[in-house]
């Protein structure tokens, strides 16, 4: 059997009626986390062209895991911190993330600083942030308009889901796993960093200790690299990181601390996401 | 019982998938319009809170992280029921996927261009009890999640995630069935 046809808008009405269509979906596992690819209308491209461009993002995204996996000993990375080779002998991507963190460490008054991890240094803090961005850019050079990126939690965007309106965000709660916490409307790229998933990694550079002083920071901007140091900054500075990103252009913030209470910069649009929806109980 | 909040936290990510094939437009929204709002501290709506405990789960895939490269969604969608087509609502059943602990399908049923539910047709985990114990968390996390995505009209979710291929596998064929 095969699925019924349904009476419903068509793409094009859809599209006229400016609402968001989804036209191709991806899914890969790169970088030890799951990257996903959806491409929004309108797209000149068919479906194939659409997913010859995807493939060509993932390809990136697997030449950017091997510069920068941690996981592999070889990698220039690795290398790098073992302090076997300067950035200078490394492919020209290593020194442009390195570029990147001592910018976010400035922004951050080194709340966040990738060359004083322990161990060395560890620029692991932005890496799945800059790589999606760069396949996002990838996609947007192969003629896709609209497309959202999201590695692992860490979302890259080009364009918009509709004409003329932002990504809707849902931002995951901390404590509940069934829930969202707040939605944020995004033009760019949304970052969060908490220790609710992978327990006390998130790393106070001032203090020298694991600590996070909220429970989940969100980040929005044009640059999901930076947008990706600077949630890590926030989450372990807490209020102060808050007002950091207050004078940042372009970025906003949005955190939620051990206690369930939400703050937000003055300039993010967001809204609290809805609750208590009704869910079947499953019969398995 | 150790890997539970891992597969958990994987559903979020299947969640991302199931937003991934939103169907279109959503009947549904917030009746509250998208607010800029001067830095405010607003209690979150939650059942609990108090400090974090930090579980066990990671942002790592199950297993080795080469994954083989086998890792696209789609595929070819093999078999596929459809019940209930009147009144423009329907169940489309996606085909068997391997989720690392077993193999499951997932059932979506749809009303006009809403998801109105999710269910697991099929699991088959060997019976394993520590597999037993995941999916029990893990399934009815995984429908609330997709509902309430539906209802907040959001194309994506922000923050630490996991995803559970099979899940997201799963999920995808069946919504896939059901895309325009």
């Amino acid at each position: 059997m095969t699925s019924t046809a349904l009476t419903r808008p068509s793409v094009q009405e859809r599209i006229e009626a400016h609402a968001p269509v989804r036209l191709v979906s991806a899914l890969d596992r790169v970088m030890g986390t799951v990257i996903t690819f959806d491409v929004f209308a309108p797209c000149d491209l068919d479906r194939r062209a659409i997913h010859v461009a995807i493939s060509r993002a993932r390809a990136d995204l697997r030449r950017s895991d091997a510069i920068f996996s941690l996981w592999k000993p070889d990698s220039p990375a690795s290398r790098l911190r073992r302090g076997e080779i300067d950035e200078a002998d490394g492919p020209p991507e290593l020194a442009e993330v390195l570029s990147i963190c001592r910018v976010a460490r400035d922004l951050t008054r080194c709340w966040f600083d990738a060359l004083a991890m322990p161990g060395g240094v560890d620029l692991t803090g932005l890496v799945k942030g800059w790589a999606a961005k760069r396949a996002a850019a990838l996609l947007a050079d192969s003629g896709i308009a609209n497309v959202m990126i999201n590695a692992g939690g860490d979302i890259a965007t080009v364009g918009n889901p509709a004409p003329g309106q932002p990504w809707q965000i849902g931002i995951q709660h901390p404590e509940r796993r069934d829930a969202l916490a707040a939605v944020v409307a995004a033009e760019g790229a949304v970052a969060t960093s908490g220790a609710y998933e992978r327990g006390r990694h998130l790393y106070d550079p001032r203090a020298r200790r694991y600590s996070a002083r909220f429970a989940s920071s969100s980040v929005t901007g044009p640059d999901l690299a930076l947008a990706d140091a600077l949630a890590t900054a926030v989450a372990v500075a807490g209020s102060e990181g808050m007002s950091l990103i207050e004078e940042i252009d372009g970025y906003e913030a949005l955190s939620i601390g051990y206690d369930g209470s939400l703050l937000t910069t003055t300039g993010l649009s967001w809204r609290l996401a809805p609750f208590d929806i009704q869910a079947t109980p499953c019969d398995s | 019982m150790r890997r539970a909040p891992v597969v958990i936290g994987g559903t979020i990510a299947g969640l991302a998938a199931v937003l991934s094939f939103h169907t279109s437009t959503p009947s549904l929204s917030l009746p509250s319009a998208v607010a800029s709002r001067p830095t405010t501290r607003t209690p979150v709506a939650t059942g609990s809170s108090g400090p974090q405990s930090g579980s066990g789960s990671t942002t790592s895939t199950t297993g080795s992280s080469s994954g083989a490269g086998s890792a696209t969604t789609s595929g070819g969608a093999s078999s596929t029921s459809t019940t209930a087509p009147s009144s423009g609502k329907q169940t489309v059943t996606g085909s068997l996927v391997n989720y690392g602990y077993g193999a499951l399908s997932v059932s979506v049923t749809e009303t006009g261009s809403k998801i109105t539910n999710i269910t697991i047709a099929t699991l088959d985990d060997g019976g394993n009890f520590r597999s037993q114990s995941i999916d029990q968390q893990a399934i009815p996390l995984l429908e609330q999640q997709a509902l309430q995505a539906q209802t907040a009209n959001i194309q994506g979710i922000s923050g630490a995630t996991y995803t559970s291929q099979g899940f997201a596998s799963s999920l995808s064929s069946a919504l896939q069935q059901l895309k325009v």
